[in-house]
């Protein structure tokens, strides 16, 4: 017999296990290993050895099953619940926004409304407009600046006091 | 065969679909399933690849907070064992990566200081004390001789049973590649059941 012929049957039996070979193939594989002793035994070493992997059955620890189990249970509870805060805060901003600008436009129309009744020069309501969206921001700005001083004072009267 | 593949695509479609968006929504109950139907899979892909068993008991979890982190990044497209498995490889080489590193540099201290090397690890390879016959004793010292990229081929192959493609997509190299390792390990499992010179 040819050494192609086994070179061939021994390729193709390894080709069967790792991706499946055309009908064709196998057919010839078949009767090629039907008739050659040698290549008979190398499919059932492969067989074989394709098994031996099923020897090595790693045993379970079930507690360390369960340690993983739980971890990853409260890791996914943590992240959910995190996830649901952090949802609430980008809805809670996006609502704000909306209300802001919803606000603005309102409170324009009200003022432009009620200084054409009152007559008032469109520069005044204008200006009462800014300060009212700004004003509120401006004070919460400037309080630290006189945060020092208003406890300074404070901790003075309570000085006295004591 | 085609039409086997067609209707296993079928099959696994809805259901990696379900455990995309179950990991997506953060269903714990549904994912500590996942975690117990799929920890010994997992344990015995990361004892192939450490060849060490608490350090894949440890993988394994970190495999899990690692899917729960890029829980977005699965589609339910493609099957999820791939998926699964290609976190956990990861992870073992970078575990790994980092162990021969801190090896390589206790060992150079030792040697500035003292001018000894390190003994050899001590523990038993888990293929070794998985072997109960001489027949698997002899497979299990040339499991443990093999690397770990022919171990992980032989395995994803045969006992995972994935696709060439899948093992690809697992290993991130090209199928030829893929198919050349399970080849080569199949070959050497082969040469140390008594295949000798037949089975090269």
């Amino acid at each position: 017999m040819p050494l192609e012929n086994h070179e061939r049957a021994r390729l193709l039996l390894h080709r069967s296990l790792i991706e499946g070979i055309s009908p064709e193939d196998r057919h010839w594989l078949d009767a090629h290993v039907g008739q050659c002793a040698e290549c008979a035994r190398y499919a059932d070493l492969s067989a074989r050895a394709v098994r031996a992997l099923d020897w090595f059955a790693i045993e379970l620890d079930p507690a360390a099953a369960l340690r993983v189990e739980n971890v990853v249970r409260t890791r996914a509870e943590e992240m959910r619940s995190a996830e649901s805060l952090a949802k609430s805060l980008w809805i809670g901003t996006g609502v704000a926004i909306l209300l802001t600008f919803t606000g603005s436009a309102v409170t324009w129309r009200i003022l432009a409304s009620l200084a054409s009744q009152w007559n008032l020069p469109s520069r005044v309501w204008q200006i009462g407009f800014a300060a009212f969206w700004l004003l509120p921001s401006l004070l919460l700005a400037l309080l630290p600046l006189f945060r020092r001083r208003l406890l300074g004072e404070h901790s003075d009267s309570k000085g006295h006091a004591t | 065969m085609v039409a086997v593949v067609t209707a296993f695509s079928c099959v696994a479609e809805p259901e990696s679909q379900f455990i995309a968006r179950a990991l997506r929504r953060r269903d714990s109950e549904f994912i500590g399933r996942m975690v117990s139907r799929y920890h010994y899979r997992l344990l015995r892909y990361l004892v192939y690849w450490t060849s060490r068993r608490e350090q894949a008991e440890d993988l394994v979890q970190e495999t899990w907070l690692r899917v729960l982190e890029h829980a977005g990044q699965y589609n339910g497209r493609l099957r999820f064992e791939p998926w699964l498995f290609s976190i956990a490889r990861n992870l073992a080489i970078d575990h790994l990566r980092k162990q021969q590193t801190a090896t390589a540099r206790h060992r150079m201290c030792r040697e500035d200081e003292a001018g000894v090397d390190l003994p050899a690890p001590d523990f038993e390879s888990p293929f070794l004390a998985a072997a109960r016959s001489e027949d698997a004793k002899r497979v299990a010292a040339a499991l443990g001789a093999l690397e770990p990229i022919y171990r992980e081929a032989l395995l994803l192959r045969f006992q995972e049973e994935m696709s060439l493609a899948e093992i690809a997509q697992v290993a991130g190299a090209p199928i030829s590649t893929v198919s050349s390792r399970i080849h080569r390990g199949l070959s050497m499992l082969q040469t140390s059941l008594g295949g000798g010179a037949d089975a090269t």
